[in-house]
């Protein structure tokens, strides 16, 4: 099993050069919390429903904004030349890649987790067991799309652009997605447009579990669309540049 | 490894434009030339990175890709810049991992010079440091064949020095080396052949005292005082004429003969005879003057 012996040493590098990364760890991490806290308990603070709708939201926003990161580490790795050495050690690019799509994958976990941790033990959300592991995992297995979003800006743009990209994708997909406001607050037009976006269908995967329900075909649906036109924006841009790295 | 007429084009540029090329295990072998000559493009044809337009090139018999993917090869690329957020420890056990039979990581480090850094994080590192890092990251696998595409290009004259001292022991175990440059006492000192590229063509390919002589044994220099230099490249013995100056040198196979001559024409003013250098080589072979390509 030598193939995932140097995939697992890979992934075990990138997650811990992530973890190092004081940007990742105060906007990735800190930031999504410090937000979370602050909408729910500005107001009167004992709107229980919006405390768990938010965490949701919040968490969503959290991962997807950790799951873009990584798009940014590959820019990073290939203004650096990183991953142009790579290519001469034994490791294949398919190797690479996977290696790379699996630290989106664990990097995603401690915003997630840190704003669930927020809203059970510091606003005193209550949810069955069962609830809080299953939002945790729809919510890690949602972030995959956004995961293969950065992947295809990092694979195609510098690192500088890279950045803002992402940062245009995170601002735009978490407003109109309803992740840091509720719909409710919204026109009606920006709200029908809301329930295309892949960010308000990854936070219903956890608000429909909260409220004690299967989420719906249609969330189903469009995330696996929007799984499905990132993962080839992800590939063209790969194929694009993956001989010049 | 072996090129054969390879070919590679950017745009309208042939950055390297037919080279034929063998090299034997063990050699140390220098490939010299100046910035722009296409020494990091026929590295990226040798090491896979890039494919040639035209011709083929072979690494332990196998395409480039192959032998990368068997551990063999081993490179230490130009511009690259150190790789955030990891100790060198971290980064060069990493990359032995990645290998079928490293060596020891603390072996690395010791060879590289860097033992002490082990703890250190790379992005932190004096740019002498940061090339033994990545100098210890291409010896790390153990390959039979390390490239270094200009390893020494931003290093002061302690941090050269020290740094081929490394490579020289490292070749002294009888690894491959191919490392290019464009400072000739770096190509003359550290390796057995130097392969002299210009204009992505292989001009001159042999030991330093055969390129010495190869563009003519020794110099004659002497003061032109206004005299023209028509006539002096058909002098006996005279491979090239050069003035700098108001003082004409002469490369020439046999400076006995060009002296008499030039005494002959009456033209003995402030006479000068010298072995031609390294130097004198160099640029005899890279101005493009066809009389010294035929002869190398």
């Amino acid at each position: 099993m030598a193939v995932t012996g140097v995939v697992w040493e890979y992934l075990r590098l990138e997650v811990r050069r992530t973890l190092r990364d004081t940007g990742f760890v105060i906007g990735g991490v800190a930031m999504p919390v410090a937000m979370y806290l602050l909408f729910t308990n500005l107001g009167d603070g004992d709107d229980s429903g919006w405390k768990t709708a938010s965490m949701v939201g919040m968490a969503a926003y959290g991962a997807m904004n950790s799951a873009l990161n990584t798009g940014a580490g590959v820019a990073e790795d290939r203004s650096t030349g990183w991953l142009r050495q790579l290519r001469i050690t034994p490791m294949t690019p398919r190797q690479v890649v996977i290696g790379r799509a699996l630290t989106g994958a664990v990097t995603v976990l401690p915003a997630l987790v840190a704003v669930l941790a927020a809203g059970g033990l510091v606003n005193g959300v209550r949810l069955d067991l069962w609830k809080w592991a299953a939002i945790a995992l729809l919510l890690w297995l949602g972030s995959i799309p956004f995961t293969l979003l950065g992947l295809g800006n990092g694979y195609r743009l510098t690192a500088q652009t890279t950045g803002v990209a992402n940062m245009a994708c995170n601002l735009v997909l978490a407003v109109v997605g309803g992740l840091w406001f509720p719909l409710a607050l919204f026109p009606e037009w920006l709200r029908s447009l809301s329930a295309y976006t892949p960010t308000n269908r990854f936070a219903q995967l956890g608000t429909a579990v909260a409220d004690g329900h299967a989420p719906t075909l249609g969330t189903v649906l469009v995330l696996s669309l929007w799984l499905l036109a990132f993962g080839s924006y992800a590939v063209t841009s790969y194929r694009r540049t993956a001989r010049t790295v | 490894m072996s090129f054969t007429g390879a070919v590679k084009t950017f745009g309208s540029v042939r950055a390297v434009d037919g080279i034929d090329l063998e090299m034997a295990g063990g050699e140390t072998v220098a490939l010299l030339g100046r910035n722009g000559a296409g020494k990091s493009t026929a590295i990226s044809l040798l090491l896979g990175l890039n494919e040639p337009d035209e011709g083929v090139v072979r690494l332990f018999g196998a395409a480039p890709e192959e032998a990368a993917r068997a551990g063999r090869v081993g490179a230490m690329l130009q511009d690259g810049r150190p790789v955030p957020r990891v100790t060198v420890g971290e980064l060069v056990g990493f990359v032995a991992r990645t290998y079928p039979a490293p060596m020891p990581v603390a072996e690395a480090l010791e060879l590289a010079g860097i033992a002490e850094l082990a703890g250190r994080r790379v992005d932190r590192l004096s740019g002498g440091q940061t090339q033994r890092v990545r100098f210890a990251v291409a010896l790390i696998g153990n390959p039979a064949l390390i490239v270094l595409d200009e390893p020494t290009a931003a290093l002061d004259v302690e941090a050269r020095y020290a740094f081929w001292d490394s490579m020289r022991a490292y070749a002294r175990r009888g690894h491959t080396v191919l490392f290019s440059t464009h400072y000739l006492e770096e190509a003359d000192a550290n390796a057995d052949r130097i392969v002299v590229i210009d204009r992505g063509r292989i001009v001159a390919d042999g030991s330093g005292e055969q390129l010495r002589r190869s563009a003519g044994g020794n110099l004659v220099v002497f003061d032109l005082a206004g005299r023209s230099t028509e006539g002096l490249t058909l002098l006996p013995g005279v491979v090239s004429v050069e003035v700098r100056g108001d003082r004409a040198r002469l490369r020439t196979e046999d400076s006995d003969a060009t002296v008499i001559a030039l005494a002959g024409m009456g033209a003995v003013r402030g006479l000068e005879v010298a072995p031609a250098s390294l130097d004198d080589a160099f640029l005899a072979l890279t101005s493009g003057s066809s009389n010294v390509l035929e002869r190398v």
